[in-house]
């Protein structure tokens, strides 16, 4: 279950708050963006020159063609600058974004395969967001009219023309922004579900294949594969008419603005003007026109980043993190006390209900009872897997309902011990990241692991058999230094030489420590100070 | 196998998609062609007609009357029309031809991925599979949307080059010189910055989800020992070289732009002077034509800065696929099983079980068998056939295996069940109630609907076990394979498990291979073989018992 923070949270904040800290990029980057205009209106200002001053010979004409030369290339230095900054500045807010949703992600101890995608899918989606849209979005409305001004010098017709034309480009906009958006989401979770599934599909594939349910997952992969599609083509259609509609009415305008221009220069404007232009000020003005609705189309282009990035929002938001206050346990073995504890996972029936138990410092006690007892929910209330849901829990004096858990003091070996793709070093050395290459030697003896510590293992276990799993998870225990110790099902999938074997690791490790052994096995139990019976 | 016979399958399988969405990607490359012509005629013309009218009204009042304005004006019109309809069309053709394409590759590429040798199919780790399934599969679509960039670029060049030569023909060819030199250009720095930056692209995102999939399968434990922080940390440097290569893919699109209004910049300095000797107005067509002209090949430079991820992504997903073994035959001769180097016969319906030291191979030995590790020539035999000579998934059919390692999908009780085919809610009970875990779905007030969570972490190790065991008897195979079907069980639980198999088997007639290092399970078994310590073959005594049980 996933406590994913799907709130009421308006998107478009929560993407602005989100860049805040990078207040300067921000800004620099649209200054960038709006400086894109200088070069614009030194190359239409050059080449309406260039052809105005081209009857009078080629030599008339070469200043101003060099100008027209010289602002494209500036014009192309801009645009790099502008987009390697806005590149970084998103670069920026996504690690920070991932960053968080990691930390929830690993602080949360808990799988969750349809939160995967967040900080891949999910982050990527911010990009064009920070990168294009934002400082689009400012330089959009400085920019036309920046240009306009510049038009203003040559033609005041011309220039209150394309004032006026700026209107319904804008209406237009505004439609295109809020079509769609519930579309995008949809779109996003069907891209989630997608990428969820695969990997778990994956991750089962051994089972897949065993049953031949190849075909069956196949058609699973295809109908959200559809999904997907579907969604993105309604996405994609929105947008491309959306464009499609700016672009024809900034054509439109640039028509209107060549009409106005060709018949002021025959002056044959069927009403009175205050200016009559020259070839130079009407190619000027015409070479602008397209430039003012420049902005404005990129930004229409950018309204795909925006929204992707508003659908990707709710699963991007991370509940802020709630400060956790370290309790230190002794470093003596502690007394466990367990009173009146429940756990329930759900709103369902609880795992473990009015569960009472004292455990002296340094006893060994084991934990047995039928399968779904809940043995392992009370090892994972300690490590803060489990949630307490009633009574009290103190570790050597210490409440845990104060703690939340005591995760990272405690030696732990789990059920099914879980292999991170790395050597077999590497996945000892998760109990402790500072333990030399010779204690994690050291620990791998005593557990009786006696395989290659160089040997790499992938994520399915890199042919460890179920035996060896159990006693990397000793070894991980043994690694630890800590005064309490968890041990799930230690024995399970040894022979009986080898579990014999593993009783002496054991009593040996829970010297000088309190431990608690969650076991069906009668041999553990044997070795045990104290048996409870769940 | 060569690695250019490799890129051939994903090669085929792009083609045939490419095949069935064939009028809509015609249709794409229309759009693009007449996007082009339209563009590089509307301003060629609107420069031609300003300074005509210039001209004209400078001429005096009779030039400016006969002066024929409006059908220029009507053509750039209506040339604006052509052009914004024309993108639409294309973009739309374009995309949507692709987006179909890849949502029927996806699947098929999975198919690919499930049927190739064991080794290969699960060698893969899930975020791996997951990115290229996902983010290279996405990573081709360009190879569909690009389809029309040819058609856009050689039809606005060739109307750039025939405005500007009624110009001057020198300045049509001085134009078609720059294009040629811009289009080279253009390739040279999409293969030295874009290419290697999209390639490493795909294998960094693909890396990331690696990192990210091993180590959230593993929260609970980097939890247990406070490894939260250096969890999220190693992820954080993972994606960190992700993203600076995505950075510096953006970069070179930048400079490939930058290159373009280069481009654009020689093409008037060589274009204008060249035009002297024609009238004004066909300087300034020219000029306007000529700056389209080069603008047509912006789609060229688009689709160059996706090559190197689109290749690299081919190669990836070319990795998914293998040629299906054509010297394997699929049919599977006998029921019977022949384990060679103990000489043991097992006629359908026999029981043997295998015992012996953890880590001495006691899985990987039914694994062989059964399809899920690559074969060893010679170990076991169906009726007279060498097991490696048959094809994993026909060899697979002949087993219901229950694993050590039980793997459940992210969903209800019902779904991980029906992995093993279609059953009706009864059937699946049976089983649940064989698996000694009836009683514990039904105290969920959603029964079989019930969610097991992400690798079954909703159920406790034993529950997983005996779901595991449920789907493995509702799979109708002559051989029921169970690997450790009690560990993880309290001793009442185990007896009323294997009291329900006994009971199964007699009345399936089911043969059992069981791999058990308990006393209880083994008893089921007439006879036990020891897997690493005695090689020799089995006891002529062992064999007649297997007969007699």
């Amino acid at each position: 279950m996933t406590m994913t923070a799907e709130r009421d949270i308006a998107p478009a904040a929560w993407l602005k708050a989100t860049a805040r800290p990078w207040k300067r990029k921000v800004a620099v980057t649209t200054l960038l963006t709006v400086a894109d205009v200088a070069p614009a209106i030194g190359f239409a200002g050059g080449l309406a020159m260039t052809v105005a001053r081209f009857s009078d010979g080629l030599s008339a004409a070469t200043p101003w063609l060099a100008l027209a030369v010289v602002s494209l290339i500036a014009r192309g230095f801009v645009s790099q600058a502008m987009l390697a900054m806005g590149a970084t500045m998103a670069r920026d807010v996504k690690a920070d974004v991932r960053a968080r949703l990691l930390a929830d992600l690993f602080q949360r101890g808990r799988r969750s395969a349809d939160r995967l995608a967040a900080p891949v899918e999910g982050v990527a989606a911010l990009d064009g967001y920070y990168a294009r849209f934002l400082p689009l979005r400012i330089a959009a409305g400085v920019s036309p009219l920046i240009i306009i001004a510049a038009a203003a010098m040559a033609s005041p017709v011309t220039a209150g023309l394309l004032v006026f034309t700026l209107f319904p480009l804008i209406v237009g906009m505004a439609l295109a922004g809020s079509a769609a958006a519930a579309e995008s989401r949809r779109q996003f979770s069907a891209l989630e579900r997608l990428s969820g599934l695969f990997i778990d599909r994956i991750r089962a594939l051994p089972a897949v294949l065993a049953f031949g349910a190849e075909a069956r997952v196949t058609q699973e992969i295809a109908d959200a594969s559809r999904e997907l599609e579907t969604r993105s083509a309604r996405v994609m259609r929105v947008a491309f008419l959306s464009s499609a509609v700016l672009e024809f009415f900034s054509a439109l305008s640039v028509a209107l603005v060549a009409v106005y221009c060709g018949f002021n220069l025959l002056g044959l404007l069927p009403f009175p003007v205050p200016e009559a232009l020259t070839l130079a000020q009407a190619f000027f003005v015409l070479a602008l026109a397209p430039e003012v609705y420049h902005p404005l189309r990129r930004l229409a282009a950018a309204y795909h980043d925006r929204q992707a990035a508003e659908a990707a929002v709710p699963s991007l938001v991370v509940e802020a993190a709630v400060p956790e206050r370290q309790v230190d346990l002794p470093m003596t073995a502690p007394a466990v006390r367990f009173k009146e504890v429940r756990i329930a996972y759900g709103p369902g029936a609880p795992v473990i209900d009015r569960f009472t138990l004292d455990v002296r410092p340094g006893q060994i006690v084991a934990l047995t009872g039928a399968s779904g007892v809940g043995k392992s929910s009370l090892l994972h209330l300690l490590l803060g897997l489990a949630p307490l849901t009633g009574g009290q829990v103190e570790v050597g004096g210490a409440p845990l309902g104060e703690a939340g858990h005591f995760a990272g003091q405690i030696a732990w070996a789990g059920q099914n011990p879980v292999i991170i793709p790395g050597t077999l070093a590497d996945n000892i050395r998760v109990a402790d990241q500072s333990a030399s290459l010779e204690q994690v030697s050291t620990a791998a003896r005593a557990a009786g692991l006696d395989l290659s510590l160089d040997r790499v293992l992938d994520e399915r276990g890199g042919g460890l058999s179920g035996g060896e799993r159990r006693r990397l998870g000793m070894a991980r225990a043994m690694l630890k230094r800590a005064p309490l110790m968890l041990l799930d099902e230690p024995t399970a999938n040894l022979d009986s030489a080898s579990e014999t074997a593993m009783l002496d690791v054991i009593r040996k490790a829970a010297r000088g420590r309190t431990t608690l052994i969650a076991t069906h096995s009668t041999a553990v139990a044997a070795m045990a100070d104290r048996v409870v019976r769940l | 196998m060569s690695r250019a016979v490799e890129g051939a399958r994903i090669r085929a399988m792009i083609a045939g998609q490419r095949r069935l969405e064939r009028g809509r990607l015609r249709l794409a490359a229309a759009g693009g062609a007449a996007v082009s012509v339209a563009a590089v005629c509307l301003l060629g013309l609107s420069g031609w007609f300003i300074t005509g009218a210039a001209l004209a009204g400078v001429a005096g009042m009779l030039a400016a009357q006969t002066f024929n304005y409006l059908m220029p004006s009507a053509i750039i019109r209506l040339l604006a029309i052509i052009r914004t309809g024309a993108r639409y069309v294309e973009r739309v053709a374009g995309h949507e031809a692709a987006l179909r394409a890849l949502a029927r590759l996806r699947p098929q590429l999975f198919s690919a991925l499930a049927a190739a040798p064991p080794e290969r199919a699960l060698g893969l780790s899930s975020g791996e599979a997951s990115a290229r399934l996902i983010q290279d599969v996405d990573a081709v679509q360009t190879l569909f949307v690009r389809l029309s960039t040819p058609w856009a670029l050689g039809a606005g060049a060739m109307s750039a080059i025939i405005l500007t030569s009624m110009a001057t023909p020198t300045a049509g060819l001085l134009l078609a010189l720059t294009l040629g030199v811009g289009a080279f250009g253009s390739v040279i720095l999409a293969r030295r910055l874009a290419d290697p930056a999209g390639r490493e692209l795909q294998v960094a995102v693909g890396a990331l989800k690696d990192h990210i999939g091993a180590l959230e399968a593993a929260a609970p434990e980097m939890k247990a020992y406070g490894l939260q922080d250096w969890a999220a940390d190693s992820v954080a440097s993972v994606a960190a070289r992700h993203d600076a290569i995505q950075t510096r893919l953006t970069l070179a699109a930048g400079w490939i732009a930058l290159w373009q209004s280069g481009v654009t910049a020689l093409a008037v300095v060589l274009v204008v002077p060249a035009t002297v000797g024609a009238s004004l107005p066909m300087t300034a067509l020219a000029a306007l034509a000529a700056v389209m002209g080069v603008e047509a090949a912006s789609g060229l430079a688009g689709a160059l800065h996706q090559n190197g991820a689109a290749a690299q992504a081919m190669a990836r997903l070319d990795e998914l696929t293998t040629e299906p073994s054509v010297d394997l035959q699929a049919a599977v001769p006998s029921h019977g099983l022949r384990l060679a180097a103990r000489n043991i016969d097992l006629a359908p319906g026999m029981r043997l079980a295998f015992t012996g030291p953890s880590g001495a191979g006691k899985t990987s030995l039914i694994e062989r068998l059964a399809g899920l590790r690559p074969a060893r020539p010679g170990e076991w035999f169906l009726g007279e056939t060498d097991a490696a000579h048959i094809r994993p998934e026909g060899r697979r059919a002949l087993f219901a295996y229950a694993a050590q390692d039980v793997r459940l999908i992210d969903g209800t009780v019902r779904q991980n069940l029906l992995l093993a085919g279609p059953a009706d809610d009864a059937a699946l009970w049976r089983a649940l109630e064989d698996a000694a875990l009836a009683d514990r779905i039904q105290t969920d007030p959603r029964g079989l609907d019930a969610p097991v969570g992400a690798g079954g972490e909703f159920l406790s190790g034993g529950e997983r076990r005996r779901l595991g065991l449920a789907r493995a008897y509702l799979r109708d195979a002559p051989w029921l394979l169970l690997d450790e079907p009690t560990e993880g069980l309290d001793a009442a639980t185990q007896g009323r498990v294997l009291e329900a198999l006994e009971q199964r088997l007699a009345r399936t007639g089911q043969g059992l291979l069981l791999v058990s290092h308990h006393p209880a399970p083994l008893s089921l078994c007439p006879v036990t073989v020891e897997v690493g310590k005695l090689h020799g073959p089995l006891q002529t005594s062992d064999q007649s018992a297997l007969l007699t049980a």
